[in-house]
């Protein structure tokens, strides 16, 4: 079995809740690997943010991309070569702000990558302003007064959208992200995990969601409506229960196997086929 | 006046506060975000308005419509968030509209890092976005300075009815130095009738930076240019330093302007006839004044944190050839020994 440690010095701060994630994505691949996932065809790919340093700390082909941009690179890595697994990492100020629209887009067209977001509800490396997932009434760096935004319900978005798969997770359960990670990764399609993950520097929620998070049981992730009504239940601002595990999953045609027919020409077919192409347009 | 020590992104702020910013539209990006701060702590208290945007797109658009309705408007970033400005900034210069853009630059190209270069030069300086148009750019070089450029950055973007860059770095933004504060808030009239209020009076202002008719647009563009020459003509700004007999000089802004100023110190002190020349307004360039440094024969060395985009300007200015330079970059502050090193072989 291979050692997924890379031997870059972790910098995040004790108790982030970025360590559960790393530590839940080591064994969840190294299980697959034992089932045949060839390890050096996955890639990883991250955005900007604490979160994003996971590409240096995990020993696979890794990416470490542009802020807000996880699933257009991780989109183009896909189509470009539809072999590799591929697996992004992206953070809730990364995912649900500046990349808003590529989330939405993923889910609508359906491509076989996983993407998990590491939900701290805070941007960590700037020191602490609030994201989309803060609740109302946040005070962090940026609003002292406390936000007057309510916050967005990110699986209620990509459920919309059309994702084929929608689970979440916390960072205080790495038995439950390690079920997940493996079920995101072995799903064909848009698989999205929303990881409640609590930044021990910025925004310290362990005791908060210590109180209200419970599994998912006797749960029909099959069903839309069973689907929409669990992720409604708690709304990231609500003094709710907090529903953890898969929510839906169905199959759907990915994006990429509408590209399959295209088979790659070589030499000399290719010349003709380029030839003819552009005769036809005389 | 009131001094107190402030670090140099809060003084963005102040200044912007006297100068009669009311909106400030922004999103966190290191080293900049300190005025994203201070911005939601002291505007909301005085009836301004702050608002932390979903993305650099969504803040600089924002400045677009609050300038477009003839409010102050102040946006900050760093240079990932720049490039992502650039859009917006453009069409802003298009359609004749004043805003202060705050740039505390960081080391690129890409991520780079959260240290201080000065490589944005190229991009805010020769415009950045599409088209024929230009930013006018004040380059500060203190604490004082980052209060004092960003009051006046606000004159000449209403004054001229177009984008104003602050262009400082990472040490600027956080070195804390003695702050004078304004005498006085600005309180002279300011002329928005030009803009859309949403209301009769305003029904037949246009502000667009679209057309579709060729000549129209060169027309427009032809308007433009000759603005640009006014603001070439009446604004430029600089500082001398032991220029009076100076022989070697050096031209640099900004953080590098002040380690300049020690080398020529210490030049002088070996008997080297060095001098200082630090543009203040980086659009307009100080090119005349270069152009008679070199008419009287001094030699140029130019100091910068960037791959000699500076140099450049200098070469064109003065006619020169051969400008020396001396560069640091990936967040580096370039050493005194290494000018003055560059001095004496130059001298």
């Amino acid at each position: 079995m291979r050692s997924l440690s890379a031997p870059a010095k972790n910098t995040w701060c004790p108790g982030c809740g970025n360590f559960a994630i790393l530590s839940a994505i080591k064994p969840a691949l190294n299980a697959l690997e034992e089932e045949g996932l060839d390890l050096d065809r996955v890639v990883v790919v991250s955005g900007i943010g604490c979160h994003a340093k996971i590409a240096d700390y995990l020993n696979v082909n890794s990416f470490y991309s542009i802020h807000g941009r996880v699933l257009p690179v991780a989109t183009g890595i896909k189509l470009a070569n539809p072999d590799l697994t591929v697996i992004g990492f992206a953070g809730d100020g990364d995912c649900y702000a500046e990349g808003l629209d590529h989330l939405i887009f993923a889910a609508k067209r359906n491509v076989d990558i996983t993407l998990i977001v590491h939900n701290n509800r805070v941007y960590g490396l700037t020191t602490g302003q609030y994201t989309p997932t803060s609740p109302y009434g946040f005070k962090g760096r940026s609003t002292p007064g406390g936000t007057v935004e309510r916050p967005l319900n990110p699986l209620e978005i990509v459920l919309s959208s059309g994702g084929s798969f929608l689970g979440r997770g916390y960072s205080h359960g790495i038995e439950l992200l390690k079920t997940l990670f493996r079920q995101a990764i072995l799903h064909k399609g848009f698989a999205f995990l929303d990881v409640l993950q609590v930044c021990a520097t910025f925004y310290n929620m362990y005791n908060y969601y210590n109180q209200r998070v419970y599994e998912l049981k006797d749960h029909d992730a099959s069903s839309y409506s069973a689907a929409l009504k669990k992720i409604r239940e708690w709304d990231y601002n609500s003094e709710a229960q907090i529903a953890l595990g898969l929510f839906y999953q169905r199959v759907l045609p990915t994006y990429e196997q509408s590209f399959s027919h295209l088979s790659p020409l070589v030499s000399p077919e290719r010349e003709e086929a380029i030839r003819s192409t552009l005769e036809s347009y005389i | 006046m009131p001094v107190q020590l402030v670090e140099g992104n809060n003084a963005v702020i102040i200044g912007a506060m006297y100068a009669g910013c009311d909106c400030f539209f922004g999103y966190p990006i290191t080293p900049a975000s300190e005025i994203l701060h201070a911005a939601s702590r002291y505007f909301p208290l005085v009836g301004r308005k702050f608002v932390q945007a979903e993305s650099e797109e969504a803040a600089i658009n924002m400045v677009y419509g609050a300038a477009s309705a003839g409010h102050r408007v102040l946006a900050a970033s760093s240079g990932p968030g720049m490039s992502l400005k650039q859009e917006g900034i453009t069409y802003l210069a298009g359609a004749e509209l004043p805003c202060v853009i705050v740039d505390i630059n960081r080391a690129g190209p890409g991520l780079g890092n959260i240290g201080p270069e000065q490589s944005d030069y190229n991009q805010v300086v020769k415009g950045g976005g599409h088209g024929c148009y230009q930013n006018i750019v004040l380059a500060p070089n203190s604490v004082q300075e980052m209060c004092d450029l960003t009051r006046k950055a606000f004159d000449l973007a209403f004054k001229y009815r177009n984008p104003a860059v602050i262009l400082a770095d990472g040490v600027l933004g956080h070195m804390v130095e003695p702050l004078t504060y304004p005498e006085d808030a600005i309180e002279h009239y300011i002329d928005t009738s030009w803009a859309v209020a949403g209301n009769k009076q305003t029904m037949g202002n246009l502000i667009t930076s679209i057309f579709l008719n060729f000549d129209e647009l060169e027309r427009h563009n032809l308007k433009l240019q000759k603005k640009y020459a006014t603001v070439r003509k009446n604004e430029v700004a600089y500082e001398g330093y032991r220029l009076e007999d100076a022989r070697i000089v050096l031209v640099s802004y900004g953080i590098s302007s002040r380690i300049s100023k020690s080398a020529v110190d210490a030049a002088r002190k070996e008997g080297i006839p060095a001098g200082m020349f630090r543009p203040i307004s980086l659009y307009p360039f100080p090119e005349q004044e270069i152009r008679s440094l070199a008419d009287r024969g001094c030699r140029f060395i130019s100091v910068e944190m960037s791959n000699g985009m500076l140099a450049d300007d200098v070469r064109m200015a003065s006619g020169c050839k051969d400008v020396a330079l001396v560069f640091r970059l990936g967040g580096n502050l370039i050493q005194m020994s290494d000018i003055l090193k560059k001095i004496r072989e130059v001298s």
